[in-house]
């Protein structure tokens, strides 16, 4: 290691500065990695974080600012730029083409062959040969990517990236849609390149794995730079105040969840299977509760929440709501019982992108509260149901004419939130609902629910973070292999190491699939 | 992957940002790229020739519209939900093969004819929808099958009476020639269905439905919004906007023949394209194919009254489509980066 210079930047950005319309979103940052270390970017939605990572990339130009790689300025002006300067960058949102296999999207534009034909076997074997490196085993080269689990999906991504000569290795979000395991499985990873001398850097709301993996961090707040600091001996509730610019005790919230009070059930399940995914899982939802499903990755959790809104297939059993049975085929029919999902995959599964806010939040209840007679909408009680909850959930927005699209994700999953809050159902599912947002929205989302399961609503949270779960939720189910393993009456009397345990069917007393 | 929309956004005016840089300035062109166009055509060919100003030459321009804009206004909805029709043009055909021969041949009353060839246009439009979202057949192929075959069936009817059917009843006429206070009734016709049409994509949870699902479909299921009705609605929506087509077309040509209605499906997309909306899906207009239709019509009209022969027609309405998409794509790109 005596040839690496950890100490000289390998990067540096000075005097960055980035205009939207109407928006600062970056004034003036400057910015620098080492080699060799693993830097944190830290910041709510919205503090700058995407696009300082995005001008780095070459998908956004600076509008005033230098960039300079070992010393000598560059301009990125292309991702293609980026990438022959050694700077990779593993997005959030995945850039794979789902209809091709594992190996097809790890080489994509550089296969190897005689530029008219691909040699497949020297493709394959190349493609084994990075997952190797990555000590990725467990997927299938074959494979359409699009049949891989999202983690997997992640892995590959990540597989793609790394197949590059890199000197600077951006990390956005990378750990969203990963459990634990693979989360610490990655960082292994990161701690293998950070020998070889790669500069890291990570943008996550994580804080735990933040202050566990990284070296540095630098907090970003409304497009400025607050600190860049060195994270040894560093607390969560530091961080965060940091962040947030101001003191963390209004954010906490757990507690006040165990002193819900249940009311009559609204919703049983019997016998519920789903083929190969969830076996005769039976419980009985109550009213005014929270309440928190978890388990490892593919434990059925997701499937049992999609069966329950009719967007699952191969779904057998009983499904009884308000003492009649009820069959719940399509979302239509779950929303007409009174049931909505929520799920973790907002842009595809949620979002109108060109559509406005106020479009977004009425859609579901046109008909039932909008329809001026005989079939027009009414768009003034339109805008203005909407106007009231973009107020009410703090939605940052121009106004409910602003597109969908150019607001940040946080927003958009207050939005799609607040859809639902319209419609005003009974029983509201969430998939992650704090999926990739920042502790201020989140602790703003947790409020909410349990608000609503106050108000008498009844709530069910599916989450692998067990802080969330155990924090929000009045009885906590856990799902393993598709079993529903253990019921906790009192979430308030266990702790995160018992969870875990039940969890990984570690459990002692449970009951036993 | 990333999905670029190579059209301008819909009609909704955004909020305008006090500070009107150059940027901001572009976006909102791009809103109304189209418009521009359609206006500095206008104004060009007015200045450059003294007869297309004239109040006979706009009246004709306007009835020149008639038969693709009516058209239009049924694809704008196909293609707003992401699929297209290409059957339309045969439509045409049917539509006034049966009228016609009704009338002609078995001295049907030209109301109930004409009701019947409107209905023909619904059932095609019905199988259509069935086809592709019953069945998940893509909607080109379809579509093609169904201009095939319908253009088939229409002259299996004309074929009857030796393969032309005239159309010279005084209702027709009346359709073709009649003016109602100076205006005439023709494109009255198609100024009409537009002005519904518009009602019915932005005012009626129907239209929000066709933007939800072209947007995203996946989304639109999940929020509860009936995709399937609302796709095959659409599907006849644009059968019925083309048997309209093919009463005027009809009632104007005086005879139907077996090549009525050829490549017309084109015209109308041409017209939807150049208007600006997204053959993705989810982003456009009737407004803008009214003025797609416009300046499609303006350009030709201009050739004619310049003398150019007819000829050259087809290769600049290709032109006119990659300029418009290019104008639109440069637009987009300088106020997105």
């Amino acid at each position: 290691m005596a040839l690496l210079d950890t100490s000289t930047p390998i990067l540096e950005m000075n005097g960055i500065t980035k205009r939207f319309p109407g928006v600062l979103a970056l004034d003036h940052v400057n910015f620098s990695v080492c080699p060799g270390e693993i830097h944190a970017i830290i910041g709510q939605n919205g503090a700058g974080k995407s696009t300082l990572m995005k001008i780095l990339s070459g998908v956004y130009n600076a509008d005033e600012g230098t960039i300079s790689i070992g010393g000598r300025p560059v301009r990125i002006t292309h991702p293609r730029e980026a990438l022959q300067l050694g700077i990779g960058t593993v997005y959030q949102e995945l850039s794979l083409l789902p209809k091709l296999t594992v190996a097809d999207n790890i080489f994509l534009g550089r296969e190897p062959g005689n530029g008219f034909v691909i040699n497949e076997k020297a493709l394959l074997e190349r493609t084994q040969a990075v997952l190797r490196d990555l000590g990725i085993t467990s997927i299938d080269l074959n494979v359409r990517v699009e049949d891989l689990p999202l983690a997997q999906q992640q892995l590959v991504e990540i597989a793609k990236v790394l197949s590059h000569e890199l000197k600077i290795l951006v990390l956005d979000e990378p750990t969203s849609s990963l459990s634990e395991k693979e989360t610490a499985h990655l960082f292994e990873l990161l701690k293998s390149l950070k020998q070889k001398g790669i500069a890291i850097i990570f943008v996550s709301h994580r804080f735990k794995e933040i202050l566990q993996y990284c070296d540095r961090g630098t907090v970003l707040r409304n497009g400025k730079v607050v600190k860049t600091l060195d994270l040894d001996g560093v607390t969560e509730d530091q961080l965060a105040e940091m962040m947030i610019g101001q003191k963390l005790e209004s954010f906490y919230y757990r507690d006040k969840h165990t002193s819900l009070e249940r009311g009559e059930a609204v919703l049983e399940v019997k016998n519920l299977s789903i083929r190969s995914k969830v076996k005769n899982v039976n419980f009985v939802l109550y009213r005014g509760e929270i309440v928190g499903i978890t388990g490892l990755l593919g434990a059925g959790q997701n499937e049992l929440a999609r069966a329950l809104f009719g967007i699952q297939e191969n779904v057998t059993g009983t499904i009884i709501r308000n003492g009649q049975e009820i069959k719940i085929r399509s979302p239509s029919e779950a929303i007409k019982h009174g049931i909505c999902l929520l799920t973790e995959n907002r842009k595809a599964e949620g979002l109108f992108l060109e559509m406005s806010v106020k479009e977004n939040i009425t859609l579901p209840s046109l008909v039932s509260r909008f329809l001026r007679p005989p079939f027009f909408i009414n768009n003034s009680s339109e805008e203005r149901a909407a106007n009231e909850f973009i107020k009410r959930l703090n939605i940052t927005a121009h106004s409910g004419r602003t597109r969908v699209r150019s607001i940040s994700g946080g927003n958009q999953q207050k939005i799609i939130l607040a859809r639902w809050l319209l419609k005003n159902l009974d029983i509201l599912i969430f998939i992650e609902p704090t999926r990739g947002i920042d502790v201020g929205t989140k602790a703003e989302i947790y409020q909410y629910l349990y608000r609503l399961a106050k108000d008498g609503k009844s709530i069910v949270v599916v989450s692998p973070e067990l802080p969330e779960i155990l924090g929000i939720s009045s009885r906590i189910f856990v799902m393993y292999k598709g079993t529903l393993a253990r019921v906790f009456d009192e979430p308030s009397l266990i702790s995160e190491e018992m969870l875990l345990a039940a969890i990984q069917g570690r459990n002692g007393n449970g009951k036993k699939s | 992957m990333a999905k670029r929309v190579n059209s301008a956004v819909t009609f909704t005016k955004q909020s305008k940002s006090r500070n009107k840089n150059s940027r901001s300035l572009l976006v909102y062109l791009s809103d109304f790229s189209t418009v521009l166009v359609a206006l500095v055509l206008f104004v060009f060919f007015g200045l450059t020739s003294t007869y297309f100003f004239s109040t006979a030459n706009l009246v004709n321009i306007l009835k020149q519209m008639s038969v693709v804009g009516v058209l239009g206004v049924g694809m704008t909805m196909v293609i707003l939900i992401g699929g297209i029709d290409l059957s339309v043009g045969s439509v045409v055909l049917l539509s006034g093969a049966i009228t016609g021969t009704l009338v002609y041949n078995y001295s049907f009353s030209p109301w109930l004819a004409t009701t019947i060839g409107l209905f023909a246009g619904i059932i095609v439009g019905l199988i259509n929808g069935l086809f592709v979202e019953k069945f998940g057949i893509s909607p080109v192929i379809v579509t093609l099958g169904t201009m095939i075959a319908v253009r088939g069936l229409g002259q299996a009817i004309l074929w009857i009476n030796n393969s032309w059917v005239w159309v010279t009843n005084p209702f027709f006429i009346t359709i073709a020639e009649g003016r109602i206070l100076g205006f005439p009734i023709f494109a009255g016709i198609m100024i009409g269905l537009y002005i519904l049409a518009f009602i019915l994509l932005k005012q009626t949870p129907f239209g929000r439905y066709i933007y939800a699902i072209g947007g995203n479909q996946w989304a639109a299921h999940l929020s509860g919004v009936p995709v399937q009705r609302v796709k095959i609605l659409a599907y006849v929506l644009c059968g019925l906007a083309a048997s309209i087509a093919g009463i005027m077309t009809a009632s104007r040509i005086g005879v139907v023949g077996p090549s009525v209605g050829n490549g017309m499906e084109f015209d109308a997309i041409t017209a939807v394209v150049l208007g600006g909306t997204s053959l993705s899906g989810g982003i456009g207009g009737v407004e803008r194919t009214f003025l797609g239709t416009a300046i499609l019509v303006m350009v030709l009209n201009y050739m004619t009254i310049r003398g150019i022969p007819g000829i050259w027609q087809a290769a600049v309405t290709g032109f006119l489509i990659l300029i418009a998409v290019l104008i639109d794509r440069l637009i987009r790109r300088r106020a997105e980066v």
